[in-house]
């Protein structure tokens, strides 16, 4: 065998006796990021949170008023929780949190819609939680249309129309929206996974950095760099392969856990999106050694990777569109290997597109590979003289 | 008086040691200034304008092409072209071109014209819900429009007498509480500001004990920085108030001067959410402590606490409603201090809620101030146990290394 291969293996096998020494690379590198996972899909398992807690006032205590309520409660979206006195009463009730909007239905309601007056049915949802907010209001809205229809098409009937006229008077055009791939609106199938990558990249990057810069800090970067006879590419996959092979699993386990056991959809090709993690996990690391070349010292390097990660929970787009953030914010989206998992995840997953309009992800998630390893030059001149500033 | 003198002594001593870390510095001070704006940059855009829709028309009217004019004015729809058919409209999909494609079926004009239904589909790219929403509630706008505008002159044709009658009989009026127009920043950041406050102020703790705790193990099981003769209660009260004192400023920009000056929704009392975030700041300081348990050495912090705070933004039920969460979640949510926070700062913030109104969650942050303070006292008298001192004096390693892990006081 030759020297490199030599000081390759033993590099590769110090590793794992480091590994094996203490609980906290099984804590980081299996618990946390697959606990993560977990704890996502749990927490989201019903999909949609249906049953939003709702309030009605009711001013008219009358025969039409009254199936108002009960078609409000019928819904799945809405669950009447408080019957209030007044709009005083119920907004009292939303700023303590007990229902998140309600239904006002005014005085002489019944007597005015059938002469019609025109009377206003009103309702409030409490924005300031955007999903019970905008599930409250999606409710409301459709009970209200609604009413006011039954009562025109009573009306109409009198006048000697067809039930055809009069649907097509009430709804002259009816523009049906379907949502292409999670028609169920299912919030898990998109915020599970893409929440999932984004822990796993914040843990792959931050031990990446921490399994570095140990070396620096303990001073024993210089036996770790001598085990692989002084070459710092070798030292490097002797310590990073052994840690690629654990993420790897882990990370195919929770993709099989989601689209294997618990059918999230995958429209796509389930082998060419494992294949997509595989890379991921190898970008992620080149990240992290990235960052650690260039800030050989634990709190430095820690900061940089934490404060990326975290931000890309947001700037990744995974719920607010990078098209509509300012430019020079949505530019940071594509600096991040999680970016280009999370779409060829939708792209492939949800939309069902053929790998090919989603080549140039999988080129840029290789490419964060040979770049992660420009800067090493540096992190061999640390690790030659290790220097731990606290 | 002793125990007093000893809390002023530690305040003084760990006000000194905040100061002089850099670390701790940049979580307790940088972190608060700057994340919070750097999040509201991010989100400020607040809504989503000019999703691209393709539109495939096969009627070929004007009443088709009134429909996509009206469709256009719509914020939330930004024309992108006209497809020939809806494969290519697919293939502008799969090339990311549009997110949406819009089907008029060749009868749409006959069918209004003869007085029936006439039938439009809206394809919806599923890949962000934000997207989704924006069109689906300008859709559901354009179709009560166009009944309005349609139906008038149908009721005209059909019964003279009831020409008077235009539109429904029955008007529905929404109004949109604490967030009136439904921007995502307004919405996302009153919450992010609460779940800084307290994981800055963690991550700061964290570091200070952990960097204490490198000390102790350099030099025998003895932090030379420490009051030695400062009993448990007061080295954890006396920490307390130095994180407490120190936290005075950062909240105040986090609460007040965030929203103010992204115009956030801000409608609150001062007095209100300052004294509502009393004890959840009171909360952090002792959580904090417990937590060194976990950190042996300072970088740990990150290790540990970061990922947390995706996890708390779940669990305070700012994105997933608590309501709707299994019994062990909310009960887990509980625990943590700003799962409270962020639910009664956003109820004062954007609702004009009061501070009676938040008792709960009021008497819960206090509850978990106790119960966190025993905790901290727990693990304070653990690390500084006197049998600790003794063994690992005896086991002791280079005294050299006390100089290089002591910050320069």
């Amino acid at each position: 065998m030759s020297g490199v291969n030599i000081g390759f293996w033993n590099s590769v096998r110090r590793e794992i006796s480091r590994m094996g020494s203490r609980p906290l690379y099984l804590i980081m590198m299996v618990f946390i990021p697959l606990g993560c996972a977990l704890f996502f899909i749990s927490l989201m398992s019903s999909g949609l949170p249906l049953k939003t807690p709702v309030g009605i006032v009711d001013y008219d205590h009358s025969q039409l008023s009254r199936e108002v309520t009960r078609n409000l409660n019928s819904t799945e979206l809405l669950e009447i929780c408080s019957k209030d006195e007044s709009f005083h009463a119920a907004m009292e009730k939303v700023r303590q949190g007990d229902i998140f909007g309600f239904f006002v239905i005014p005085i002489d309601f019944q007597e005015d819609a059938m002469a019609g007056r025109k009377p206003a049915l009103e309702f409030y949802s409490n924005m300031t939680y955007f999903v019970p907010g905008t599930l409250s209001f999606k409710g409301f809205k459709t009970i209200a249309v609604t009413t006011s229809a039954g009562v025109m098409r009573s009306e109409l009937s009198y006048v000697g129309l067809t039930p055809g006229q009069i649907g097509a008077l009430l709804q002259p055009v009816v523009i049906t929206t379907h949502g292409i791939g999670n028609p169920w609106l299912n919030y898990s199938y998109y915020l599970t996974p893409s929440f999932s990558f984004a822990t796993f990249a914040l843990m792959i990057m931050l031990f990446t950095a921490y399994s570095i810069t140990e070396e620096i800090k303990s001073g024993s970067s210089v036996q770790w760099l001598a085990v692989a006879k002084d070459r710092i590419s070798v030292a490097l996959a002797g310590k990073l392969l052994p840690q690629s092979v654990i993420f790897i699993v882990v990370m195919l386990c929770a993709v099989a856990i989601m689209f294997r056991f618990l059918h999230f959809p995958m429209n796509g090709s389930l082998l060419m999106f494992s294949l997509a993690v595989v890379i991921f996990v190898l970008a992620s690391q080149a990240f992290g050694v990235l960052v650690c070349s260039a800030l050989p010292n634990p709190r430095l390097a820690f900061s940089v990777i934490s404060l990326l990660s975290v931000l890309t929970f947001s700037f990744a787009g995974f719920s607010f569109p990078v098209e509509d953030m300012y430019g020079a914010i949505g530019i940071f989206s594509y600096l991040m290997p999680v970016r280009y998992l999370f779409l060829i995840y939708v792209n492939t997953a949800l939309n069902g597109f053929d790998t090919y309009f989603v080549r140039y992800y999988y080129v840029i998630l290789l490419a964060f590979i040979p770049a992660g390893y420009m800067l090493v030059w540096r992190l061999k001149k640390a690790c030659l003289k290790p220097v731990y500033v606290p | 008086m002793k125990w007093f003198v000893d809390i002023a002594r530690v305040f003084r001593r760990e006000m000194s040691l905040i100061v002089s870390d850099m670390g701790v510095m940049i979580f307790f001070i940088l972190l608060p200034l700057a994340y919070p704006i750097v999040y509201t940059l991010i989100y400020n855009p607040e809504v989503v304008r000019k999703v691209p829709v393709a539109v495939v028309d096969d009627s070929r009217t004007p009443e088709s092409r009134e429909l996509v004019r009206q469709a256009s004015a719509a914020p939330a729809f930004g024309l992108y072209g006209y497809a020939t058919d809806m494969a290519e409209a697919k293939r502008w999909w799969a090339d990311r071109d549009v997110y949406a494609v819009m089907h008029i079926p060749s009868d749409y004009a006959k069918d209004i014209a003869r007085g029936e239904q006439a039938n439009v589909t809206m394809y919806c790219d599923m890949s962000l819900l934000l997207r989704y929403r924006a069109l689906l509630s300008a859709m559901t706008s354009l179709q009560i429009k166009l009944a309005e505008d349609i139906t008038e002159q149908r009721i005209d044709l059909y019964a003279g007498s009831m020409s008077g009658m235009a539109g429904l009989p029955v008007e529905t009026d929404n109004h949109f509480l604490g967030d009136t127009q439904q921007g995502f920043a307004s919405f996302v950041i009153p919450g992010i500001v609460v779940l800084i406050l307290q994981q800055s102020m963690l991550l700061g703790i964290g570091m200070l004990g952990g960097t204490s705790r490198e000390r102790r193990r350099a030099n025998g099981g003895v932090d030379p920085l420490e009051i030695q003769d400062a009993s448990t209660f007061s080295t954890v009260w006396g920490k307390a108030l130095a994180y407490i004192v120190f936290y005075i400023v950062p909240t105040m920009f986090l609460l007040r001067y965030i929203p103010v000056i992204f115009n956030l929704p801000h409608h609150g009392d001062p007095v209100d959410y300052l004294l509502f975030i009393f004890p959840m700041v009171v909360a952090s300081a002792f959580l904090g402590q417990a937590l060194v348990a976990l950190i042996k050495e300072r970088e740990y912090v990150f290790l540990y606490i970061v990922f947390t705070s995706v996890v708390f933004l779940f669990l305070s039920g700012l994105t997933w409603p608590r309501y709707a969460m299994s019994p062990f979640w909310t009960a887990v949510g509980d625990l943590v201090p700003a799962t409270h926070g962020v639910e009664g700062f956003i109820r004062i913030n954007g609702n004009a809620a009061s501070l009676y109104d938040n008792k709960e969650p009021f008497m819960a942050l206090w509850i978990l101030s106790g119960v966190y303070f025993l905790l901290a006292m727990l693990v304070t008298w653990w690390l500084r146990r006197p049998g600790r001192a003794s063994a690992k004096a005896s086991a002791q390693r280079s005294p050299s290394m006390a100089a290089d892990t002591m910050p320069p006081a």
